[in-house]
């Protein structure tokens, strides 16, 4: 197998073409109770994380918004409140599963007007071009097979002037952090997600996943090498997440 | 957003006041309608010491708290924090906008309004403790708490007034108001016709040294 077709899936090196299936597996597996552990794993603070990628966002009344891999739709829920009935927000994610959660969670919220649900992959977006005001993906860009081609598939359906934001794990700016972050992934994530999720694999998966996707200066060069203007950053809690943020120009 | 100020932390204490301040808002059922008519507003605060920015856009629903915002502002206020508690808690924003330290961009018409909405909520503390204590028991502590309330505003109310007039008019340690307003007024129109003059001298040296020439 050369080298181009293989790509990372936690710290194992597998066929390009099996990523999608063995990441479809573990979200498959963990999506009945990914809210709550959501909430376990970071103590409530991932809802901190997003809620500050909203005020970066600058989504207003009647703007479009594509929410990529949002999964149980925490962002979209807030997005379709913000954009008003003139609005537009798509919810999309690869998963079935996953989105199945989502929108029955929006659905019963009440939650349906100007919110749309799309089966959809971030490096093959099945959207017109200049299409999005903003479009967010949030715990959602490590998972994807190749990211540069879904980096360029964003640019391509953001509207000129559109903000990509991207919330994602990334590295602890401190060595004493890192090395507790190191013992509470390797250690603790696997054996909450055995207890509460019956499913340690998946959360291992996670802790190797967020060590192999790029640190932040190098996704920050690879959305500039995508096309994306006025890219910048903001750490969290210290670097355990970042939200990236670029513009269409 | 302040840079020096840890993105996490601020938003979680935005996120903070925003829930507390909505909770209140919920037991005001009157302040959503008057709230609605706000709802094309954002307000910038930025608080100079503690160095903090919070940007309020009121809805029907409440008001949204956000600690970035990139639109247009309706209206901007700087200022230090004891100059925001000022205006919240002032009977005049008006004047406390006027005469305070605060310092304001766009229109303070709708910013006039959302304090007087906050100001003036008329909260009903008798759904919360009815849900909570069932009918009976909880209304008659909600009376118990009016009263205890009323009892408590009257009073005050009456002391302010009270030490307001000693102040004013038996200890005269003060003036009062309207007195310091003409007071103002007179100084502003003072230097006015310093400034005037000094003109006028101006103009008057020039042409001496001009015929001197």
């Amino acid at each position: 197998m050369s080298e181009k077709d293989t790509t990372h899936f936690g710290y194992k090196e597998v066929d390009k073409d099996a990523k999608a299936g063995m990441v479809a597996d573990v979200f498959h597996s963990v999506a009945s109770r990914y809210d709550l552990m959501n909430d376990l794993m970071s103590g409530g603070i991932h809802r901190i994380w997003k809620r500050f990628t909203i005020e970066l966002s600058g989504v207003r009344k009647g703007n479009s918004v594509l929410d990529i891999a949002g999964g149980t739709g925490d962002l979209a829920a807030r997005f379709a409140d913000i954009v008003g009935p003139e609005g537009r927000v798509v919810l999309a994610d690869i998963n079935d599963s996953m989105l199945q959660v989502g929108r029955d969670k929006l659905l019963d919220n009440g939650r349906q007007a100007n919110l749309e649900f799309v089966q959809a992959d971030a490096q093959y977006l099945p959207f017109p071009d200049d299409s999005f005001d903003c479009i967010t993906i949030a715990f959602g860009l490590r998972n994807v097979t190749d990211k540069d081609t879904a980096l360029r598939s964003m640019l391509r359906v953001l509207k000129p002037g559109g903000r990509l934001l991207i919330l994602e794990f990334s590295k602890p700016e401190n060595q004493l952090l890192s090395k507790a972050y190191d013992t509470y992934s390797f250690r603790v994530l696997p054996m909450m997600g055995r207890l509460v999720a019956n499913d340690s694999d998946s959360y291992q998966y996670l802790a190797e996943s967020i060590r192999m996707h790029p640190d932040q200066d190098t996704l920050k060069d690879m959305m500039e090498d995508a096309g994306f203007s006025r890219c910048e950053y903001h750490n969290m809690t210290g670097g355990v997440v970042a939200l990236h943020k670029g513009v269409k120009a | 957003m302040s840079g020096g100020i840890n993105p996490t932390l601020h938003t979680a204490a935005v996120a903070a006041l925003e829930t507390a301040l909505n909770r209140a808002l919920q037991l005001a059922p009157g302040s959503a309608a008057e709230l609605d008519k706000l709802s094309d507003c954002v307000f910038a605060l930025h608080c100079t010491s503690p160095p903090l920015d919070v940007y309020l856009q009121p809805s029907a629903d409440g008001i949204r708290l956000m600690g970035l915002y990139d639109g247009p502002v309706t209206t901007s206020v700087r200022g230090e924090a004891a100059d925001f508690t000022e205006l919240v808690t002032a009977a005049d924003p008006t004047a406390t906008l006027i005469n305070g330290q605060l310092e304001l961009q766009g229109d303070s018409a709708p910013l006039i309004e959302l304090q007087q909405i906050l100001a003036t909520l008329d909260m009903d503390w008798e759904a919360p403790l009815v849900s909570t204590l069932g009918d009976v028991a909880g209304h008659q502590v909600a009376q118990m708490l009016r009263g205890a309330f009323a009892w408590g505003k009257q009073a005050s109310g009456s002391l302010a007034r009270q030490l307001d007039e000693f102040i004013h008019e038996e200890a005269r340690l003060t003036p009062p108001r309207l007195e310091l307003e003409d007071f103002y007024r007179d100084v502003q129109q003072l230097g006015l016709r310093v400034d005037r003059l000094q003109s006028r001298t101006d103009r008057l040296r020039q042409r001496l040294q001009k015929l001197r020439g």
